[in-house]
């Protein structure tokens, strides 16, 4: 299909409209930098994170020790009906820890593939984040790298696997990073896929998860 | 849509008179506003945002020519195929074209406004090709054969109970009035069409022209679900979504939700640029999008450029007194509101709905709440005037505005009508109250009393006082 | 009472008042001279052309914006009783005049000058304490134009608070709509009956004997639904709290 020539003149009907414009050159930049946030530690903004991913609902497991959290997090999943856990390919942290829940509850490990099926088995999509964002209690997954989007889209429980060094206070340091030549797909994650379209009241899990996990390993 | 844009008076009496409706719209406005409220509370930087945000749209648009440029040749860059289409036929035609092409029966959709500017979905199933809507309030409307009432919640005027019986008739499904099972049953049929579906079509929140990245604000999941798993993905957006910068993002991303929604942020906020790459684990092989003009070039050049800064947030809707009396459905078209009195009569034509900007009393507070400051009321009381320009208004507003004005141009005049007020009124209305109008006016005292003129104006009774020295000392 | 300097100002009584209302007028003036204003009252005024530019009606409220203009033309500042209607001259008539440099720049001096009676009384005159003797329980319609127009909120709260024998009571909703809208009341009557009907619950809701404003149009409507139905709460002009008068009105 042709498609040079109408982009072409729509980009003519846009100039000419324009025409005798007063306005600012392009490029003229209107400041997205927003006021800086207060200089925290680290755990000052892990706590930050924890407290926004706990308003929206979401579960956050710490260690240490590391297998406590691991045992909270096969309670809550067997809570939540979780009958099979799986994660992507080329995560070795989400594959560890998928294999260390097995024993807490009879959990079945799956391929990602066996989720996307029109009748799935409630499931746990186990994934480490790659960015987790204390302004908003937002976790940021993109497709670099060969990542998946799915743990956090098709199943019904999201685990995302976090350390210390994956926090930053505010989007803008999350999205500088990635606006040179950002990854196909980046998405912003914040509390589970909810809906309020019946009577404006508040419904969790439409499409995709009801319910968002967030663990914390290696220290913090 | 077929547009009944002209027909506001008869459509608002009808829906002032819908009981339904109107337990819908109490058990809902006042939540909307309840959760913006609590949402601008919490966040200290909401005013310095909005001015960011208000100019960072108008920079947009001011130099839009230099920014969709970018746009077109970063998403290309990115292995997008760009279109242009220049009204809503054009439009079909394209999303038809690729549909065709691209070999699709099934269509899996995310809430966009502009899609139904264009009547999307008519064209592709009259094409033969299968359009399922996934965000829930949509999904509802569509299997109601309806059109959505309100840009962020589609089903906002369904009663719970409505759409039960919605799901007992079309789907089989057993009555069940909670919500939550209502979204399951919602969540387990959908699930099939997206993995079945060959395309995702969406709408765009948001185009960046420096990174030519596509963005969508969504809570559900369906947006994402719809342009991760199809093999294609067509955007419609309209060209006024670009932003100059992805950078731009974090200022519109903390407005937004929190004037839809009272959301700090939206769940799902997605960045999407390009085709699927090498390597990637998932994600279309083929991504389309349409950008369409359909009269915003000529929006653009005109004095009403700055609506176009909107953002679809719906906050004007929420708050207009108007729009929580007879819902989005009286306004006739895509765009309910005092946005969608602005946008229908400079997208559709003036003279295709010339009731929209007077149904609004001007009181305001949709430009107070604008989180890019549209001045909503100017605008509308601008149209007015263009309305009396075109010949538009009602004959009768027109003459007696014209007497009115004769009236009080010439002070004779003026005393002489008080005069006979006065005597009128004391024969007449003896309790100082009047409880019927003529004609035109009729409408006032059918269910309120006007105070009965006074005897003598003010200004007799001050002369008679103190005579007509200029300064009192 | 501090010995105050003479302040010049006309009033700018407002059509709607001067015919319906003389009596809010008079408190104006009342409570104005008590606070040593030097109150004119030029008798060719008319109407601020208000109800013809929201109509889009422009060139009949050109030319009784332009009468305005003439009338109201000196140095003295300019007072009204009505948020609206002070809202129309201070920032609709440079919309009006906006091809019009002579008048423009009239239009704008003008409307530096004009001002809503508890504005000026707060803003211009600092008074804290209005000095009424009026007694009841009183709550407060935020008039759209006089808050979202001019920004007046605060001022006639101040005023109503400080009066002793008035317990102020705030209602929900206090600045939503109640309707008015000028022509809006007479070609969607039932849409405009519908949102006095919601502002009308909420005042009742407060218990409050009295709803005041500073708007002759929103007094009009919510008094004039009060009137037919018979609620137990009358619409009084916050004119008329001030000066401690009452009675004629709506």
């Amino acid at each position: 299909m042709e498609t040079v020539r109408p982009t072409a003149e729509l980009l003519d009907r846009i100039r000419a409209a324009l025409r005798g414009r007063t306005a600012a050159e392009p490029g003229l930049p209107y400041v997205s930098s927003r006021e800086r946030p207060p200089e925290r530690g680290r755990q000052e903004t892990i706590d930050q994170f924890r407290r926004r991913f706990e308003e929206l609902g979401g579960i956050f497991l710490a260690g240490p020790p590391e297998e406590r959290a691991l045992q909270a997090l096969g309670e809550t999943l067997r809570i939540e009906g979780v009958s099979a856990l799986f994660y992507p390919e080329g995560d070795p942290a989400a594959r560890a820890v998928a294999d260390a829940l097995v024993p807490f509850g009879p959990f079945l490990l799956v391929s990602p593939a066996d989720v996307l099926r029109a009748d799935p088995p409630v499931s746990a999509g186990i994934q480490s984040a790659e960015y987790a964002i204390a302004e908003t209690g937002t976790l940021v997954q993109t497709s670099r790298e060969g990542r998946s989007q799915l743990p956090g889209l098709v199943s019904d429980v999201h685990v995302a696997l976090l350390s210390p060094d994956r926090f930053v206070e505010a989007m803008e340091e999350c999205l500088g990073t990635l606006s040179g030549d950002p990854p196909r797909n980046v998405s912003l994650i914040t509390g589970p896929s909810r809906t309020a379209d019946i009577e404006l009241t508040l419904t969790v899990g439409v499409h995709g998860p009801r319910k968002v996990i967030a663990v914390l390993l290696g220290g913090g | 849509m077929e547009p009944r844009t002209r027909h506001f008076f008869r459509s608002a009496e009808k829906a002032l008179a819908d009981h339904a409706l109107q337990v819908a719209l109490s058990r809902t406005t006042a939540k909307f506003l309840e959760n913006r409220a609590a949402a601008v509370a919490g966040y200290p930087g909401f005013e310095g945002a909005r001015e960011r945000a208000s100019r960072i749209r108008q920079e947009a648009l001011d130099n839009l020519d230099a920014h969709l440029a970018r746009f077109l040749t970063e998403a290309r860059k990115a292995g997008a195929v760009v279109h242009a289409a220049r009204d809503g036929r054009e439009a079909r035609e394209i999303a038809v074209g690729i549909a065709r092409d691209e070999g699709v029966s099934l269509a899996v959709k995310g809430k966009s406004m502009v899609a139904e500017e264009v009547g999307l979905n008519g064209a592709l199933e009259a094409a033969g090709i299968e359009v399922v809507e996934t965000d829930l309030g949509e999904y509802i409307v569509q299997l109601a054969g309806e059109s959505p009432s309100h840009i962020i919640a589609p089903a906002i005027h369904k009663t719970r109970e409505e759409v039960s019986r919605l799901f007992e008739e079309k789907l089989g499904e057993p009555y069940a009035e909670e919500i939550g099972e209502l979204t399951r049953i919602v969540r387990r049929r959908l699930r099939e069409q997206f993995l079945s579906a060959q395309m995702g079509i969406s709408g765009a929140n948001f185009l960046c022209a420096d990174t030519g990245s596509v963005v969508l604000v969504t809570n559900e999941g369906n947006g994402r679900m719809a342009t991760t798993l199809p093999r294609v993905h067509l955007v419609i957006a309209g060209i006024d979504k670009v932003i100059p910068r992805l950078a731009d993002l974090p200022v519109l991303l903390r407005l937004i939700p929190r004037s839809a929604t009272g959301q700090s942020l939206s769940s799902y906020v997605t960045i999407l640029t390009g085709t699927r790459r090498p390597g990637d684990a998932e994600g279309p092989e083929k991504l389309h999008i349409i950008l369409l003009d359909n009269g915003r070039t000529g929006i653009l050049q005109g004095k009403y450029r700055e609506i176009l800064k909107c953002v679809r947030c719906g906050a004007c809707l929420n708050i207009c007194p108007v729009f929580q009396s007879v819902g989005g459905h009286a306004y006739g078209w895509v765009y309910p509101g005092p946005l969608g009195s602005v946008l229908a009569p400079l997208l559709l034509g003036l003279p295709e709905s010339s009731p929209l900007p007077d149904a609004s009393t001007l009181c305001g507070a949709c430009a107070e709440v604008c989180p890019v400051k549209i001045p909503l009321p100017e605008m509308l009381v601008e149209l007015r005037a263009d309305g009396r320009a075109q010949g538009l208004k009602p004959p009768a507003e027109v003459l007696g505005m014209k007497a009115y004005a004769a009236m009080m141009s010439r002070g004779g005049i003026l005393e002489a009508f008080q005069r006979i007020a006065g005597v009128v009124s004391q024969l007449l209305f003896k309790d100082g109250r009047v409880r019927w109008l003529p004609f035109g006016l009729s409408g006032w005292t059918e269910r309120r009393d006007l105070p009965a003129p006074a005897p003598q104006p003010f200004r007799k009774l001050w002369k008679k006082q103190r005579g007509i020295r200029p300064w009192k000392r | 009472m501090v010995e105050r300097k003479r302040v010049p100002a006309s009033l700018f009584s407002t059509c709607l008042a001067d015919t319906f209302f003389p009596n809010v007028c008079f408190a104006t003036v009342a409570v104005l001279e008590r606070f040593g204003v030097d109150l004119r009252v030029p008798l060719s005024q008319t109407c601020c052309g208000q109800p013809a530019f929201n109509t889009g009606n422009r060139k009949e409220a050109r030319k009784m914006a332009a009468k305005f203009l003439t009338v109201f033309r000196g140095e003295e500042y300019i007072v009204t009783p009505s948020g609206s209607c002070a809202n129309m001259v201070k920032h609709e008539y440079p919309v009006l005049f906006r091809d019009e440099p002579n008048l423009l720049t009239l239009a704008h001096r003008v409307g530096e000058r004009v001002f809503e009676l508890s504005q000026f009384l707060v803003e211009i005159l600092g008074v804290t304490d209005p000095g009424s003797p009026y007694r009841g329980k009183v709550t407060y319609h935020d008039s759209c134009h006089l808050k979202r127009g001019l920004g007046v909120a605060e001022a006639p709260r101040t005023l109503l608070r400080a009066i002793p024998g008035v317990e102020f009571v705030e209602m929900e909703e206090s600045d939503r709509c109640c309707g008015f809208g000028g022509v809006f009341s007479v070609r969607y009557p039932h849409l405009s009956c519908r949102m006095a009907d919601r502002k009308i619950e909420r005042i009742l809701e407060t218990g409050a004997q009295v709803v005041t404003s500073g708007d002759i149009g929103c007094l009009m409507n919510i008094g004039g639904t009060i009137s037919r139905t018979g609620y137990p709460v009358r619409a009084v002009h916050i004119a008329e709290i001030l000066a401690g008068s009452e009675g004629g009105s709506p």
